[in-house]
């Protein structure tokens, strides 16, 4: 007798919902999991909703308001295994660039800035309002590794590796040319990896979307992205807050 | 010792010949850099490289390699299906690097995983036309000779002075149009690749003898906090070298959870879950901290496996030095500042 | 010239397991399981006490754990898994009848030859019973190789004691003089507390000529081999067995690389005199 298919539900939060659209993006991976999933709830791809018991939720975006904890307590309660995908929803992500400044809502919405719905507090992991069970980093999260962690889970592992080391060894593995040998700058001596390095072997910096590995050297950071990679002392500085602020010393 | 002479138009044919029978592996360009490719025409071989990003163990020791694939718990098999290739252009230095780690990867329990590449592989060297800026090979290792290859080119004027180094090599001499080769050129090409020595960019001052007993006199110093203060734990110095053996194994499943393949990939000592006891990201990690990581690595080099090798474990690439966007892995800069003190 | 390579073999594939049938197993405390296995193609499985295998599921990984059982019993062998990570919790989840993979029996062992006809002092804290347990069983089915057995051991709490029913023989036993204590006593410890180390209060006669096992928690060695000390027991005589993460079990991945050692193929037992100026051994 084939195994039930686990039931699985996205949710999303203060985000662009860009790694649901991700995963539709999938193809044919996707379809496969589908014969070992059943989606009960997805607002990107279908209109159902659902109140019943769900084996694994899917969590996007990041905890901003505290309106959003008794959604997520929800959740969590009606949920065998919950997952936080894409950064937002890891660390706070992009939104997290917020957090150190108290003048930003005027500046984003002018006049509008006082109405209720646009109130939010700092921008938090969903991990700081509940438990959350595993962690797919990015901006967006990788395909490839969504898969491969959820392939584990409806198989029941119960703990899935996830590398912890920082982009430039996987940069190094594929021998992509360093974006400091072209004269460029990188946050891949920081970044969690994982996610196999796309970005400089495109010859893009890494942004670290993925946030910090977890001891990261951010004076040295910042010193060879001034020295080396040529970015003014006060951008230097503040550069791995685009997507790590969370997990800055500063925060 | 077969000795020939194979002129610029001739090595064109000759290489031609190589890519007729199987795989011909060279130095090719990427952007800035150089890397060791399969050739898809004579014409990319650019024996003028000086380095490429990573050395050329790859080919019998690939970045991730598979082991063993499963369909079921106890239904498996191994995965060693290695092919006929020619490994062409490599550095002398880079050939001490390949006898190095055919010694690690054949002593005590051998490991077929890379020997039986190792063993299908016909390897070409050439001298160092063009020194990367941190090599430094002239004043490292120098006890050891380049072993494990079958010929060896060396550029001169209009062509290239072959040294037939084996069997395997002798046998190849049916593939090109060889020329004999005079006294001269041999005698020219002796100069050649002593200059290429010589003229190192960076050097080591000391002999590998008195480094290995200074560096290991100096375990516990605060030298190693002093030099690894900015760095990053990145292991980029680790993925680089020709003599960094070190791997992860991981499985992975297939979609269907029960069918899968179980890999190796190369792995760095510097990282910190490389020194992990039991669970990752649990307490206990005996190289806690980045200068005991970054002591190891040079501790690795320079000291723990003289002996199983023959000579430090260090031919003097400079990979390691260029790959650190810190600057603080280079071994000419931190073995002679350990020297000095 | 040829390559070293060419010279050999070209070796094996030195990450295909052999099965091993479960036997029996059972949860032994609230994080430990013991198994009893059986290798499939019913192949002897010949050991040292001491040695280690690298214990598998296909899809999950392999863990390097010491054999628990001695070599002495021939049809089957013991091994005891403690659930921390991925790997460790798939071996957990498997039962009788179930298969897992076996690579082994690697690394060096207890030098036997060394421990026959002498005095033996076995110190245990912990799991660290569990790769003792190889020689503490050996011993005593070979009892009449051995001089005067003495064996400490130490739990946090007597709910991690391990092989219990091994405890209750042993407490009554006349072949050998063996102690415990607990650091944390529930309601019904009636036995000693405190660390293992108090337990030398316990016994006389320990003789310099002793030859020791050490196992459990790093922090332990240096406490119990001071007291060695303070009984003239030469280092050279001591032996612990250290635990490293392993990947390959045979001297490659360079995980369990300490100084110029590696603990899978030097250890996991070496002489304490040779690894106690080993930065990172301890």
């Amino acid at each position: 007798m084939p195994k039930p298919r686990v039931k699985v539900a996205w949710f999303d939060f203060a985000c662009c919902e860009g790694c649901q659209i991700e995963m539709t993006n999938f193809g044919e991976p996707f379809v496969q999991l589908l014969q070992h999933v059943e989606p009960v709830e997805f607002r990107e791809a279908m209109s159902e909703k659902t109140t019943e018991r769900i084996n694994v939720a899917f969590v996007e975006g990041s905890f901003t308001r505290e309106a959003d904890r008794a959604r997520l307590e929800e959740i969590r309660t009606r949920s065998d295994i919950v997952v936080a995908y894409g950064q937002c929803a890891v660390s706070g992500g992009i939104n997290a660039l917020k957090n150190h400044m108290d003048d930003y809502s005027e500046a984003v919405y002018g006049k509008d800035c006082k109405r209720p719905h646009l109130d939010s507090q700092k921008a938090l992991p969903v991990s700081a309002a509940i438990k959350v069970d595993y962690e797919i980093p990015g901006c967006p999260m990788d395909k490839a590794e969504f898969i491969r962690v959820v392939s584990q889970l409806v198989h029941g592992t119960t703990r899935v590796y996830q590398p912890s080391y920082p982009v430039c060894m996987e940069c190094k593995r594929r021998e992509t040319v360093c974006r400091y040998d072209d004269g460029d700058h990188c946050l891949g001596q920081v970044a969690r990896a994982g996610c196999g390095a796309p970005c400089p072997a495109d010859g893009i910096p890494c942004e670290a979307c993925r946030g910090f590995v977890d001891n990261p050297n951010e004076a040295a950071l910042a010193k060879v992205l001034h020295e080396r990679g040529g970015l003014p002392k006060k951008w230097a500085d503040t550069k791995s807050r685009m997507f790590a602020a969370n997990q800055r010393g500063d925060a | 010792m077969t000795t020939r002479f194979l002129s610029d138009g001739a090595l064109k044919q000759f290489v031609q010949a190589l890519m007729a029978k199987g795989p011909v592996i060279g130095p090719v360009a990427r952007k800035s850099r150089f890397v060791f490719a399969a050739l898809e025409a004579p014409e990319d071989l650019r024996l003028d490289y000086d380095t490429t990003i990573l050395p050329p163990k790859k080919l019998f020791f690939p970045t991730k390699q598979d082991l063993v694939k499963f369909d079921s718990p106890s239904s498996f098999s191994g995965c060693v299906e290695p092919k006929e290739q020619v490994l062409l252009g490599v550095h002398p230095h880079d050939i001490k690097g390949i006898d190095m780690s055919d010694k690690f990867y054949a002593a005590n329990i051998p490991d077929s995983n890379y020997l039986a590449h190792r063993a299908k592989t016909t390897i070409i060297g050439s001298n160092v036309q063009k020194h990367y800026k941190h090599a430094f090979f002239g004043s490292v290792c120098r006890e050891l000779k380049p072993q494990g290859h079958d010929m060896f080119l060396t550029r001169l004027k209009g062509g290239y002075l072959v040294e037939v180094r084996s069997k395997k090599g002798e046998e190849l001499l049916a593939l090109g149009k060889f020329e004999p080769a005079s006294r001269e050129q041999a005698a020219e090409a002796e100069a050649v690749n002593a200059a290429a020595e010589k003229n190192c960019p960076e050097k080591l001052n000391d002999t590998s003898d008195s480094v290995r007993e200074k560096v290991r006199a100096s375990f516990g110093s605060d030298i190693w906090n002093e030099l690894s203060r900015d760095c990053f734990s990145c292991g980029s110095c680790n993925i680089v070298c020709p003599t960094c053996f070190c791997f992860d194994v991981q499985d992975e499943w297939n979609l269907d959870g029960v069918s899968g393949v179980r890999s190796r990939c190369w792995d760095a000592c510097l990282v910190s879950e490389f020194s992990e006891v039991s669970v990752q990201g649990g307490s206990e990690n005996f190289r806690e901290e980045r200068a005991e990581r970054y002591r190891h690595r040079f501790m690795r080099k320079a000291v723990y496996l003289n002996d199983a090798l023959g000579g430090p474990a260090c031919v003097g690439c400079g990979r390691c030095s260029g790959a650190c966007t810190a600057d603080i892995a280079n071994p000419t800069v931190a073995i002679n500042t350990i020297m000095e003190r | 010239m040829t390559c070293s390579c060419e010279k050999q073999t070209n070796g094996r594939n030195i990450f295909l397991p052999t099965l091993a049938e479960i036997v029996s197993a059972q949860m032994i405390t609230a994080t430990e399981k013991h198994f009893t296995l059986r290798m499939k193609d019913g192949a002897k499985f010949d050991f040292e006490p001491g040695q280690i295998v690298e214990a598998g599921v296909f899809g999950y990984g392999e863990i390097p754990l010491g054999l628990a059982s001695s070599p002495t019993v021939k049809d089957s062998f013991e091994l005891v898994v403690r659930v921390v990570g991925k790997v460790s919790s798939a071996l957990a989840a498997l039962g009788a009848g179930d298969t897992m993979t076996i690579r082994g029996p690697l690394g060096h062992g207890f030098p036997v030859s060394e421990f026959k006809g002498r005095d033996v002092l076995i110190v245990a804290g912990g799991i660290g019973l569990c790769p003792t347990r190889s020689m503490i069983r050996y011993i005593l089915d070979r009892r009449d190789d051995f001089g005067k057995f003495t064996l400490f051991f130490g739990a946090r709490t007597p709910k991690d004691m391990l092989f219990t029913d091994d405890l209750t023989d042993w407490r009554c036993s006349t072949c050998m003089d063996y102690h415990e204590t607990v650091d944390r006593p529930d309601d019904r410890w009636m036995g000693n507390v405190g660390v293992i180390t108090t337990l030398f209060k316990k016994t006389k006669d320990i003789n310099p000529q002793t030859r020791v096992i050490i196992c459990g928690p790093p922090v332990m060695y240096k406490f119990v081999v001071k007291e060695l000390d303070a009984l003239g027991i030469p280092r050279s005589n001591v032996f612990v067995d250290l635990e490293r993460r392993m990947k390959c079990g045979v001297g490659k991945c360079g995980h369990c690389q300490i100084n110029n050692k590696t603990v899978c193929m030097d250890g996991p037992v070496f002489r304490f005199s040779e690894i106690q100026d080993l930065e990172e051994a301890i």
